[in-house]
């Protein structure tokens, strides 16, 4: 009996997650080159300031949900990585820490204004920004000599290929609200009132978007049902000659394939620039985490100027920092200078616990447009229908 | 002959001192919050009025309103005001170690006015109150620890209710249950006086009905029972405790998040809100996705189209398999047993890119034969199809392998009988491989709607509800109100349990059906 119970106890000790209360737990949904280049980054933290940190990576699906389970059982992570459009839903559930405690003018100062602005939600800082994503217009550059300057000219470029079934003059995901946000914004339209507290999905702004989205479909400018992994195929097999992504995308690139970055096109009905959403991704701090202090010596050291120059080499980030675009490596790099232009017209993402009920509903309309051929505007009515009563008992 | 009478004692009195002792716990931990908070309150309110502190206070301050960055307005400073008048800024590089907790502690004011809380995680108090010229913080800890447990009143009162007891047992008759309950009842007392009547008289009710027990005799027997089944209990005392925290308490707590309602992690108890809403199709018409339903009678398709399809494509293959002429049957049924040995997402993935619309397997087949592509999950009807052969891949080979298990143990005799009687292959297939497939199969096939009916992985993973939630089965549609919608836990809870009940439901008919069946 006894050694049963000895083993029962060592099987005890064996569950306990946490073996080291002394090391910070940083979550992250990074992969590839991102993923080595914090690797790097926090390998060189613990070396200088001789904080252990424990770097968990978590896959990007279940990032939230995981998030919203673990912190109030004091199982999550004391920091962690995400973008900055779900602060608003996290604050009103207590699960991020603020940390105007922590942060001055001095720390503030080495970022973008917009950068570190998308990082406060309702007079508060709750966190601080390690990189920003935006789309813009990928193109080969053995297909394409001049990135098309206004929209018309997508129309015009069919020629480029002898039949639909070669390939496209663009490829980018036609159902998915991200991406078809640039649109939106070109025709002039929004997701939220002008005060920005409710959603006005029907407008006729959004119409518009969509109607020229379906137009894209209909006459073989882009393909239609693609998803992200598609994207990069047909791009990098020649079958698209433009592609529209974001930074992460200069690594699904193949070695062999020559491109290029330029900003995206002008909406040639409106006169307006396409402008994407621009989300950003920092560092938070949970509510609970272990010890705060400790936590944010982590953050900050994370989020330093010399650590974002380490990143947008390493792992082609575009950083917030502004020091970083001064040094030669980076204004060489002319991705990296035109994902930097694209940034001036952007939309930020709305931190707005509202946002997270828009997704959904206008991925169906999408999909009842360009894949069912509903009416745009019916489609754009029920998805504001559908929204509110998703919303519904959450007010 | 009747045991003694301090074995039902020991019972009685055992459940007396649990029940006692929860109810000293809970109130000693609700006099000492109280004396704790009311200890840091006097602390706050002593600093507001610039006397010192009393003893025990970890930290007490006069906090400075908050003093906003020129540049950023989500910034902001505050100081404190130190023992010898200067001030202090709050944080930075000389920051103390409470500087933190008094700075949270002052923001926390400004939101919501004078507060005092136990800090969570510590033995810190936290109070905050007015103070001309900023808010007054102070964090004290407990001096000393909560009241010590009362351990020789519970004694006293367990030995005197055992005297009673045994006295009762000496006089005899009905004075024997009398005297145990009497006695065990004892503790009742200080209960009482810690939480109650409510939980005193549940002591009481305890002690009578073991002192009922004991004299039916049902003691003795139940532990005569236990005796003789002793080791058999013990084995299965883990599987029963692991059963109980890991299936038992997520169910009962799945139950009851039905009836509640989740506004950003505040739950508010909504009675059968939540059932309602889901039964009366939420005021939507009958042809809405959203509407349950509708929802249901997919997944009723769904699984009926399936279970038809598994069963007989499984059935018809074991009955060529089990061909003695067939060449190579036993690679064959390997090869047919694969896509139930592949994990069902990666086979569900697979067949999704086979459905994709531009570059697609299906879809270039057609092409190459001069049909138009389909896009599949634009409509209903292809995108359920496209369900139901991916599923179909996916199910048969269990439906094969039940059914070869069971054509093997058909004695050949019976074969060979029937053919000298002249019986046709019709007749012999109809009278004596049916009835003999039926006890096997019958099992499996509820077994099969039972998966069918919440085949999560490939509703997700295939058409992902497409077109517009059409082909959403009702665990889907739980898991995207719980996800995908807003994180309304309540209602996929109440979903969850609307899915337990039918699946109970078909069970019990399922049972009923096959008991019939083998009459």
């Amino acid at each position: 009996m006894p050694r049963v119970l000895t083993l029962l106890f060592v099987f005890l000790l064996g569950c306990r997650a946490d073996a080291d209360p002394d090391s910070v737990l940083l979550w992250h949904a990074y992969s590839g080159a991102e993923q080595d280049a914090l690797r790097e980054s926090v390998a060189r933290i613990e070396r200088e300031q001789g904080i252990k940190v424990r770097l968990v990576s978590v896959p990007y699906e279940a990032f939230a949900d995981k998030l919203t389970a673990a912190i109030p059982n004091g199982n999550g992570p004391d920091l962690f990585v995400f973008a900055h459009d779900r602060i608003g839903h996290w604050t009103a559930n207590h699960l991020i820490e603020p940390l105007e405690y922590y942060v001055d003018d001095s720390i503030a100062n080495r970022y973008a204004f917009e950068a570190i602005s998308a990082m406060s939600y309702e007079g508060s800082l709750y966190g601080l920004p390690l990189a920003v994503k935006s789309v813009a217009l990928f193109y080969r550059t053995d297909i394409l000599k001049e990135p098309p300057s206004e929209t018309n000219q997508l129309f015009a470029m069919n020629e480029l290929y002898t039949h639909a079934w070669d390939g496209y003059p663009l490829v980018y995901e036609n159902t998915n609200l991200y991406p078809h946000a640039l649109w939106l914004h070109g025709f002039g339209g929004s997701l939220f009132d002008k005060d920005g507290q409710r959603t006005s999905l029907a407008t006729p702004e959004a119409v518009a978007a969509l109607t020229f989205a379906r137009k894209l479909d209909r006459d073989k400018v882009v393909p239609g049902g693609v998803d992200a992994r598609m994207v990069a195929t047909l791009f990098n097999e020649g079958k698209a000659a433009m592609a529209i992504s974001g930074p992460w995308f200069q690594n699904d690139i193949n070695d062999d394939v020559p491109w290029a970055v330029a900003t995206l096109p002008m909406v040639s009905d409106t006169g307006l620039a396409a402008k994407p959403f621009l989300g950003v991704e920092g560092i938070l701090m949970s509510s609970r985490a272990k010890n705060k202090d400790r936590a944010f010596a982590v953050l900050d050291a994370l989020t330093s100027d010399d650590d974002a120059v380490f990143r947008a080499i390493a792992a082609k980030q575009i950083v917030p920092n502004q020091a970083a675009y001064e040094t030669s490596e980076i204004s060489k790099n002319p991705a990296l200078m035109a994902f930097r232009k694209q940034l001036d017209s952007t939309v930020p993402m709305s931190a707005s616990p509202l946002m997270r009920s828009v997704w959904t509903p206008y991925q169906n309309a999408l999909l009842k447009v360009i894949d069912q051929g509903d009416d745009v505007a019916d489609a754009l009515r029920s998805a504001e229908s559908e929204m509110k009563s998703y919303a519904e008992g959450q007010q | 002959m009747r045991r003694n009478w301090w074995h039902a004692y020991a019972l009685a009195g055992l459940v007396s001192v649990i029940v006692a002792t929860a109810a000293f716990v809970s109130y000693r931990n609700a006099a000492f919050e109280r004396r704790e908070l009311g200890r840091a309150t006097h602390a706050a309110t002593s600093v507001s009025k610039g006397l010192r502190p009393m003893d025990n206070v970890v930290a007490a301050y006069l906090v400075s309103p908050a003093v906003p960055s020129e540049h950023y307005e989500f910034l902001r400073e505050r100081s404190v005001t130190e023992a010898d008048g200067s001030h202090r800024r709050l944080g930075g590089k000389n920051a103390g170690p409470f500087d933190k907790r008094i700075y949270d502690a002052a923001n926390q004011y400004d939101k919501s006015g004078p507060f005092v809380q136990l800090v969570t995680d510590t033995d810190y108090v936290i109070a905050a109150q007015p103070a001309s010229g900023g808010v007054a913080v102070a964090i004290t800890t407990p001096p000393k620890g909560p009241e010590a447990f009362p351990w020789l009143v519970v004694l006293g009162l367990l030995v005197m209710g055992s005297l009673v007891c045994a006295a009762g047992t000496l006089v005899g008759g009905s004075a024997r249950p009398l005297g145990l309950a009497l006695g065990a009842s004892g503790l009742a007392v200080p209960t009482f006086l810690w939480s109650g009547l409510v939980i005193a008289l549940f002591l009481v009710a305890c002690s009578m009905l073991i002192a009922w027990a004991d004299w039916r005799g049902s003691l003795e027997r139940a532990g005569r029972e236990l005796r003789k089944g002793g080791i058999a209990y013990a084995f299965l005392t883990p599987t029963a405790m692991a059963m109980l925290v890991l299936v038992g308490i997520p169910f009962v707590v799945g139950l009851g998040l039905g009836f509640y309602n989740n506004n950003h992690g505040e739950w508010t108890f909504v009675g059968l809100d939540n059932f309602i809403q889901i039964l009366s199709g939420d005021g939507r018409s009958l042809s809405d996705p959203l509407n349950f339903w509708f929802t249901l009678g997919v997944t009723v398709a769904w699984t009926a189209v399936n279970v038809v399809l598994h069963v007989s494509i499984g059935v018809a293959l074991a009955l060529v398999l089990r061909q003695r002429w067939l060449k190579g049957r036993h690679g064959f049924r390997m090869l047919l047993i694969l896509p139930w040995a592949i994990p069902n997402y990666i086979t569900a993935l697979i067949w999704k890119g086979m459905f994709q619309f531009e570059y697609g397997a299906i879809n270039s087949v057609l092409s190459t034969v001069g049909l138009d592509k389909v896009n599949w999950f634009s409509e209903w009807s292809t995108s359920f199809a496209s369900n139901v052969a991916t599923n179909t891949w996916l199910g048969f080979p269990f439906m094969m392998v039940v059914a070869l298990g069971a054509l093997e143990n058909i004695p050949s005799d019976m074969y060979e009988a029937a053919e000298v009687d002249g019986a046709s292959p019709w007749q012999r297939f109809h009278h004596i491989t049916i009835p003999h497939l039926m006890p096997a199969m019958l099992p499996a096939l509820a077994l099969g709607a039972i998966w069918t009916f919440n085949m999560f992985n490939v509703i997700y993973l295939v058409s992902d509800g497409r077109p517009g939630g059409g082909t959403d089965i009702l665990v889907t549609e739980a898991y995207r109100w719980a996800f995908e919608r807003g994180e309304r836990y309540g209602l996929a809870a109440a979903y969850a349990t609307i899915i337990f009940l039918i699946l109970i439901l078909w069970t019990i008919i399922g049972s009923r059906l096959a008991k019939k069946d083998a009459e």
